[in-house]
């Protein structure tokens, strides 16, 4: 009875073991599959790229919005921060800047309405040397991902806002 | 059988189980957490207060939300009357002034991906619905292109749900979901029975 007591004790702690386990790293898990499609497996890290206008076949990331246009840049700060630029849209439509942590979380967004001249941060971990006088926004992990939203809910509108975009930036700060 | 052949079986089996009951609580997708109005949605999406089923719910299902202070999500995958949205049946969605700067609503189908159709209706937005004279908006999901009104598309969709994108929502919006007027989702008819 005892040793069938201990079993039991051992099967549940296991359980709550493998439960916590998986839910603790699929985040973790499920960026790295989007940061590798995002960069192109690691070809296009800190550096923008401008996805197409969203359709039924844009299955790169779960839920995509089809009224907004997206560039993205999988960021790398082992080597130093990135200055992180984006401009406004020609029609001052909505545009917003989001920084992801490598286990998901949101840990900034920025948007054309609180900087209607445009977005602009350093992206830095703690302790990183930044400059002064810039917006810093800190990252708990080395890798992540930068998100461009842009709404352009028609071809027309997403043709205008391509244009725009191709002025956004994240690149490390020597090179900025 | 030796008894650490006993131990390790039950060990591993153990960890099975529960990798298995982790795995299928994150299948349930973005309708769950609070419900308003029949419409599911959770504060700490994309926070980094989020708990770690919500994290991980939101990585398999809605992988780069953004946090409330830039959007707020709602989902739902049944009507007014609690019937599942079927693919082949037309609904009427009608709300007032949204506390956001912009909304939009978009199908998904079953597995968070856009319906695999070619009607190049995915959503319907704020900048389509616009309010009439008592302020209130009304858009159609069907299988069918309807007369002149939005329309998001469900053809293709199989077992789908609808989310609610509230950008730049009110600080009030934010601090209580509960006043959010929500839009209402009527079914009108089924199989092209209109």
């Amino acid at each position: 009875m005892n040793r069938k007591l201990k079993l039991l004790a051992l099967f549940v702690g296991a359980a709550i073991v493998g439960h916590v386990g998986l839910v603790m790293a699929v985040p973790h898990a499920i960026m790295n599959v989007a940061m590798n499609r995002i960069s192109g497996d690691g070809a296009r890290i800190n550096q923008f790229s401008f996805g197409p206008r969203t359709t039924k076949d844009s299955r790169g990331v779960v839920r995509p919005s089809p009224d907004l246009a997206y560039a993205s840049c999988v960021y790398d700060l082992s080597k130093g921060p990135l200055l992180v630029s984006a401009a406004p849209s020609p029609n001052q439509g909505y545009v917003s800047l989001s920084a992801f942590a490598a286990n998901t979380d949101n840990i900034a967004a920025l948007d054309t309405t609180q900087y209607p001249q445009g977005i602009r941060f350093v992206l830095a971990r703690k302790g990183q040397p930044v400059p002064a006088g810039v917006q810093v926004v800190e990252s708990p992990s080395d890798k992540g991902i930068i998100l461009d939203r842009r709404l352009a809910p028609t071809a027309e509108l997403f043709a205008e806002i391509d244009q725009a975009r191709r002025a956004d930036s994240c690149a490390p700060l020597a090179q900025s | 059988m030796s008894g650490k052949l006993v131990t390790t079986g039950v060990l591993i089996a153990g960890l099975v189980a529960g990798a298995a009951s982790g795995w299928y609580t994150l299948q349930r997708g973005m309708v769950q957490g609070e419900v308003y109005s029949g419409w599911s949605g959770s504060k700490v999406t994309g926070s980094v207060d989020a708990d770690p089923w919500t994290r991980a719910r939101v990585a398999v299902s809605g992988l780069l939300a953004l946090n409330k202070s830039q959007a707020i999500y709602f989902s739902r995958n049944t009507d007014d009357s609690g019937a599942r949205l079927r693919e082949d049946c037309r609904y009427r969605v009608t709300g007032g002034v949204l506390p956001a700067r912009w909304w939009s609503i978009t199908v998904y189908a079953a597995d968070n991906y856009l319906p695999l159709n070619d009607d190049d209706a995915l959503s319907f937005d704020q900048t389509e619905a616009q309010p009439d004279g008592k302020s209130e908006w009304t858009g159609i999901l069907s299988p069918i292109r309807p007369d002149g009104q939005p329309w998001a598309s469900t053809s293709k969709a199989g077992n789908y749900d609808i989310t609610l994108r509230l950008y730049q929502p009110t600080p009030q919006a934010q601090a209580d979901y509960a006043a959010i007027p929500m839009p209402k989702v009527t079914k009108l008819d089924c199989g092209g029975a209109a």
